[in-house]
């Protein structure tokens, strides 16, 4: 068991929505990973009007946790504006902040996201920012009152994996009792292990799913990886050494059988 | 109800409704059909689509049992236009697909799905800049390699619905248009004042049934009707994008339809600002030409789908639905027009279609 926010989860795996084939798709590879908590975007659905209903009705009835995002959103306002829009329409104070500051890398605007989730925060919301691995900014947005922070691995459906391995890791060490979840730019299982070894609470995960061949195997394999790389942390994984340290015994060998030949 | 002759009233003049009753008709039924718009087929998905039949390229979102039936359905498109009243404008010149290089991993994951999907090797030609410039002149040094599908089709869905109007006047099927349909049951069609009875009713409304269909839900797509003297493309192009796919697909006289997005919404009001934005810009990045082009229409639909993206075709006693078609209603329309004709003619479900079928 895992707390994201107050609630109490057994996976740690989040879900996007998105670029799924078919909503049938999408719904069957949510019961395959397992995962407790999907995002759905709502700012092109017109949501004062409710005209994307039926679509999340077909994600609700899985019965899992709700977390809105404000994908599509520039600036502080219009993120302030759909996180109350997405409240009221889902029942959650959940918000995934996104604030956008480059249209092509999809970059969040960090100056931004803070200032909208120091808003958020004061109006009763549970703010989850995406955001970059940036230590000040994580820090801050951590004094603005934010339980979770989600540090990108690479740009949003780059499947680069973890770009900048070491900054995740300080962010980690510097933030032990933030939750911290990396959200974007996953590709494959292994980095969403990689990323639970490293000691963050989950991965958030869509296109690495959404577009593989097959969906749903894809989702049971990302929800297998990451139950393997938080059960690794746990373990205690061994420290590397500098040299190969054989597990049985050399006593009684030829010593020029460890020379290394050139 | 197998018998040879029977009284069939369709409600609903999308490219499905249409092509059925033509396709009823030439099975020797007698064939109503009813629409809440006018002749030329106004308001329905049909007139907003783009008219492409594209059954390869379409793998990069369908899956393959959408390309499957649209191969069959390409095959009967050329011998189904010879038979109609007016001449449609119809090319068999297959497709080009481009990316920009920093996007050029996106026509790789489109390579990949039609070499998973599609068993024959010769529907796709991968093309690099030179032979590209041959087949699209205007595209020449703008894009450093593509995919050429040889094989796929385009029409002007707009031609196509008028000309099938044309021939079921022609070919004696009644028409009842501006008719708001309030119920459909088995053998029955009302719009509340009075009832017209059948010995077989097919409803082919798309949103329109989604009371009576309570899994439909509706896909938001916004496409522009362009006017582009500068612009001549001989052949669909599509832009593979990470977010801003987009196609053009050309139309006489120098016209392109430039689509389209796919939104999860049932809202069928007028486009967006942004999907205009999307759309128009990924145009420009293909063909600098556009940024003269007049826009002619900016036109919206919501696509009625199924959970599965794929159609169904429910049969009861005395009545057929069928529903789904989604953004492929003129991919796919031939294939399923044939196999509910099928059913109506011999009462057994057609082996090829079978897995569309739902009985009640």
């Amino acid at each position: 068991m895992w707390k994201l926010a107050d609630k109490e989860l057994t996976n740690r795996l989040i879900q996007g929505t998105a670029q799924y084939p078919s909503p049938e798709i999408l719904c069957e590879s949510i019961r395959a990973s397992g995962a407790e908590v999907v995002t759905i975007a709502l700012r092109r659905q017109s949501p004062k009007d409710k005209a994307g209903a039926r679509f999340w009705e077909l994600i609700r009835g899985l019965g899992v946790h709700v977390l809105p995002n404000t994908a599509g959103c520039r600036t502080v306002k219009e993120a302030v504006t759909t996180a109350q829009m997405a409240r009221d329409l889902f029942g959650t104070s959940w918000i995934k902040l996104e604030v956008i500051g480059d249209d092509y890398t999809l970059q969040p605007d960090t100056t931004a996201l803070v200032e909208a989730a120091r808003i958020l925060v004061k109006d009763g919301f549970e703010v989850l920012p995406y955001t970059t691995e940036d230590l000040i900014v994580a820090q801050c947005l951590v004094d603005a009152g934010c339980r979770v922070v989600m540090p990108w691995g690479a740009y949003i459906g780059s499947a680069q994996g973890l770009t900048n391995k070491f900054a995740l890791m300080t962010l980690r060490k510097r933030l032990p009792d933030t939750t911290l979840i990396v959200d974007a730019g996953l590709g494959k299982p292994s980095e969403a292990a990689h990323a639970m070894e490293l000691g963050y609470d989950g991965v958030l995960v869509n296109t690495a799913i959404a577009l593989a061949k097959d969906p749903v195997s894809m989702a049971r394999a990302f929800g297998d990886a990451v139950r393997a790389g938080r059960a690794a942390y746990e373990a205690g994984l061994i420290t590397p050494r500098e040299m190969a340290a054989p597990s049985t015994p050399t006593i009684g060998q030829p010593f020029w059988h460890s020379e290394r030949r050139e | 109800m197998t018998s040879n002759t029977q009284s069939i009233g369709i409600v609903g003049a999308g490219i499905m409704g249409r092509l059925l009753a033509l396709e009823l008709k030439w099975q020797g039924h007698t064939v109503t059909l009813f629409d809440r718009n006018d002749r030329d087929g106004r308001g329905s998905c049909s007139w907003t689509g783009a008219g492409m039949i594209a059954p390869y390229c379409e793998l990069e979102a369908a899956e393959r049992m959408i390309t499957e039936l649209g191969v069959y359905s390409a095959q009967r498109w050329p011998k189904l236009i010879k038979k109609f009243a007016e001449p449609v404008f119809y090319h068999s010149r297959g497709s080009l697909v481009v990316a920009h290089p920093n996007d050029r991993n996106e026509l790789e994951r489109l390579r990949r799905r039609v070499i998973d999907n599609a068993p024959r090797p010769d529907i796709m030609e991968e093309v690099d800049g030179a032979r590209l410039g041959e087949l699209e002149p205007e595209l020449a040094g703008r894009f450093p390699q593509g995919l050429f599908f040889p094989f796929e089709q385009h029409m002007a869905n707009r031609d196509l619905l008028r000309a099938m109007g044309k021939t079921l006047e022609t070919e004696g099927v009644k028409f009842v248009t501006g008719f708001t349909t309030q119920t459909i049951s088995s053998g029955e069609i009302s719009d509340g004042h009075s009832t017209h009875t059948f010995d077989r009713v097919i409803d082919c409304r798309g949103m329109g049934a989604k009371s009576d269909l309570p899994e439909l839900r509706g896909v938001r797509g916004e496409l522009f009707y362009l006017h582009a003297p500068e612009v001549n493309l001989s052949r669909p192009v599509r832009l593979m994008h990470p977010r801003y796919s987009i196609y053009i697909v050309p139309r006489p006289n120098n016209e392109y339809v430039v689509g389209a997005t796919a939104i999860e919404s049932d809202d069928d009001r007028n486009v967006t600002v942004r999907s205009s934005l999307e759309l128009l810009s990924a145009a420009y990045t293909v063909h600098t030409g556009f940024a003269e082009a007049r826009v002619k229409e900016a036109s919206v639909a919501c696509r009625p789908a199924f959970p599965d993206n794929h159609p169904r075709i429910h049969t009861a006693d005395g009545l057929i639905r069928v529903n789904g078609l989604y953004r492929h209603g003129f991919l796919i329309a031939p294939a399923l027009s044939e196999f509910i004709a099928s059913y109506i003619q011999t009462g057994a479900i057609p082996e090829k279609g079978k897995t569309l079928f739902r009985e009640a």
